[in-house]
């Protein structure tokens, strides 16, 4: 019996000296989307800079928001996506201010994309871009150029909003994501005018646009898009760029000749951007910083972006990017496109109510 | 016995079968394909196996998912069973109604609202006393826990009240105290019981997502968060591989402990 309450307390006293042990690692709690960094990079940040990533990945923007909003969520760097979620979240108080001394590598930022970004975060002052892309429209090559013509203009949003054009391809399938803010800022865009607007007769002109190609339209759907395109189900579809290129790894993948293209509409384009952010309880905001700059160094964020294939906001990183990957006007457009995208800014409430019964009208067909 | 069985009754029997297991059948095939997509065949190979066995990962996080569910089937046997011991024992007391009610709430209440409120029980207490500090494998294991209990105290509650009240009168005559009536009487006769309410216990937390979603934090990541998470990129046939080895790992189980059962009842029988 003495023996074992000896023997316990040994290995509690071992316990406590191990928890305690002066020589406790520093620690970075990173909270990121799945599949969406280098194993690589990571391994390289803890070895140069001896703080431990602790990494977990969430799959949706609600359960970070749902942590957050908790409070002490226990996490250092996150990713929200800019719209609408860091944007209340900053509204919120939710970040920490970053603090520029720390991230000598902030200047390698694209100033385009942050200029974009001050409506987001207004003086860019509590996060930094980390990927992005755009919404635009992903079509089988082989069924469109059959239907449409060698000569027809793709990259256009009237693939859906041009009745005759729509009416033809509606034979082997148009799919729209199933997201208010998106499709109605694709057919502002189409109509030429500003996909934020708050005018009523603007919204109305989107709706009728929409309704007159309505019938053509096979479903509204945020990602079954991604398989029906891999599999040649539907030939074309208003997209996220991420979800396009991956439908078109898929077919490829698949063998089955289904060639998949994405196109950012020459009207313009929504653009989405994923950030980094340090929450303002994060226990290690020294290592936060230390974490962010590291993925702000253009050889880091350029792995990264050859792993998983989004453009990343990095000026400085683009030349270190997979010649394929940066020469795809689908992942990195052209200056000249990027002046076009625009980022979906918050409406005022009774704006956000008139816009979402229009949707309810559209999808339903009524 | 001679008889020819009707036609009918072999095909329902097929389709029953074909119903439930030619997923599971169509998710094991797939686990030797060797594409990276999960619904194209491109030949046969195990390099998925191998894959996973280096995916630190997802072992990370099977290894702690197992470790909280039994974890949490332990526990929530035994206070189930203490829930069933109550409602079923003491046929009146003032709080009965609402007693019941509240042990069988997490049945029927949404997992959103269950995870939730855990979470913010946990941050509010964290405020509050300091404790738990952060989120993590504990937090997930209190919270499956109070929703498994519910589980587990019907389960064992069923089994009570089929319980013959003169065995433990018997035994009361005979000079046992209750301590030992529990132990040596009621308790054998409800094991099949606790085992089945640990078992259930057990895969209920394997398969949550949305309370371990919401209650997890730094460096908690069970298996199913890391599954479902992997859904946005595609799911890789690594997840076909790892299931195939749980399934394999269970129908084993499964066979050994009906063997087991089926000795011990011949045992009985001579």
């Amino acid at each position: 019996m003495m023996i074992d309450i000896r023997k316990t307390l040994g290995a509690t006293a071992l316990l406590a000296l191990a928890a305690c042990s002066p020589a406790e690692q520093p620690v970075v709690h990173v909270y990121n989307w799945s599949d969406y960094i280098s194993d690589a990079v990571i391994e390289r940040f803890e070895e140069q800079t001896g703080i431990k990533v602790v990494y977990d990945v969430y799959d949706a923007n609600e359960i970070l928001e749902a942590k957050l909003l908790a409070g002490r969520s226990g996490y250092d760097v996150i990713f929200p996506t800019a719209h609408p979620f860091a944007e209340r979240h900053i509204e919120a108080g939710l970040y920490l201010p970053l603090d520029l001394a720390q991230l000598p590598s902030h200047r390698n930022l694209d100033p385009i994309l942050m200029q974009k970004l001050q409506s987001v975060d207004p003086g860019n002052r509590h996060t930094v871009p980390y990927m992005w892309g755009t919404t635009g429209i992903g079509y089988n090559v082989e069924a469109v150029t059959a239907i449409l013509g060698e000569e027809a203009e793709l990259d256009s949003w009237s693939l859906l909003f041009d009745p005759e054009t729509a009416e033809s391809l509606s034979g082997c399938g148009i799919a729209v994501l199933d997201d208010e803010g998106e499709a109605l800022a694709a057919a502002l865009l189409y109509l030429g005018l500003d996909p934020n607007t708050t005018d009523p007769d603007a919204i109305q002109a989107a709706t009728d646009l929409f309704m007159s190609v309505r019938p053509f339209i096979r479903y509204f759907h945020a990602s079954k898009y991604i398989n029906d395109l891999a599999n040649g189900d539907i030939c074309v579809a208003h997209g996220y760029s991420g979800d396009v290129l991956q439908a078109r790894d898929r077919a490829e993948e698949a063998g089955r000749g289904v060639e998949v293209a994405y196109a950012i509409p020459q009207e313009g384009a929504v653009l989405w951007v994923d950030l980094m952010a340090v929450p303002a309880d994060a226990p290690n905001p020294e290592q936060a910083h230390a974490f962010i700059d590291f993925l702000m160094v253009p050889e880091n964020i350029a792995e990264i972006t050859d792993e998983v294939a989004y453009a990343n906001a990095n000026r400085a990183a683009t030349e270190f990017v997979d010649a394929e990957i940066r020469n795809d006007p689908g992942v990195y457009p052209t200056d000249d496109l990027r002046e076009r995208l625009v980022t979906l800014d918050p409406l005022p409430d009774d704006v956000q109510r008139a816009r979402v019964r229009a949707w309810t009208q559209i999808k339903t067909g009524r | 016995m001679t008889g020819r069985r009707p036609f009918w009754l072999f095909t329902a029997l097929a389709f029953g079968y074909a119903f439930l297991y030619l997923p599971i059948v169509t998710l094991i095939v797939y686990s030797f394909n060797d594409s990276r997509l999960v619904t194209v065949w491109g030949g046969f190979s195990t390099r998925w196996y191998g894959e996973l066995l280096r995916n630190e990962q997802i072992l990370a996080a099977l290894w702690l998912s197992v470790r909280i569910a039994a974890m949490n089937a332990t526990f929530a046997t035994v206070l189930g069973t203490l829930a069933a011991l109550t409602l079923v024992r003491f046929a009146r007391f003032r709080t009965r109604m609402l007693f019941a009610g509240m042990v069988a709430a997490p049945l029927v209440m949404p997992e959103v609202i269950l995870g939730l409120s855990a979470l913010l029980m946990f941050v509010t207490l964290e405020q509050m006393v300091g404790w738990p500090a952060g989120r993590g494998m504990t937090t997930i294991t209190i919270a499956h826990i109070t929703f498994t209990t519910a589980f587990v105290a019907v389960v064992v509650q069923s089994r009570l009240s089929q319980l013959d009240g003169s065995l433990e009168e018997a035994a009361m005559d005979l000079g046992a105290r209750p301590w030992k009536v529990f132990l040596v009487i009621i308790l054998p006769i409800i094991s099949p019981a606790l085992i089945a309410g640990w078992l259930l216990g057990f895969t209920l937390s394997m398969d949550d997502l949305v309370i371990a979603s919401f209650v997890s934090g730094p460096g908690a990541t069970t298996l199913p968060m890391v599954i479902y998470s992997s859904v946005r990129m595609g799911v890789s046939p690594q997840v076909n591989a790892l299931a195939t080895i749980i399934v394999v790992v269970v129908s084993t189980g499964v066979v050994v402990a009906g063997w087991l059962l089926h000795r011990q009842g011949r045992r009985r029988q001579s």
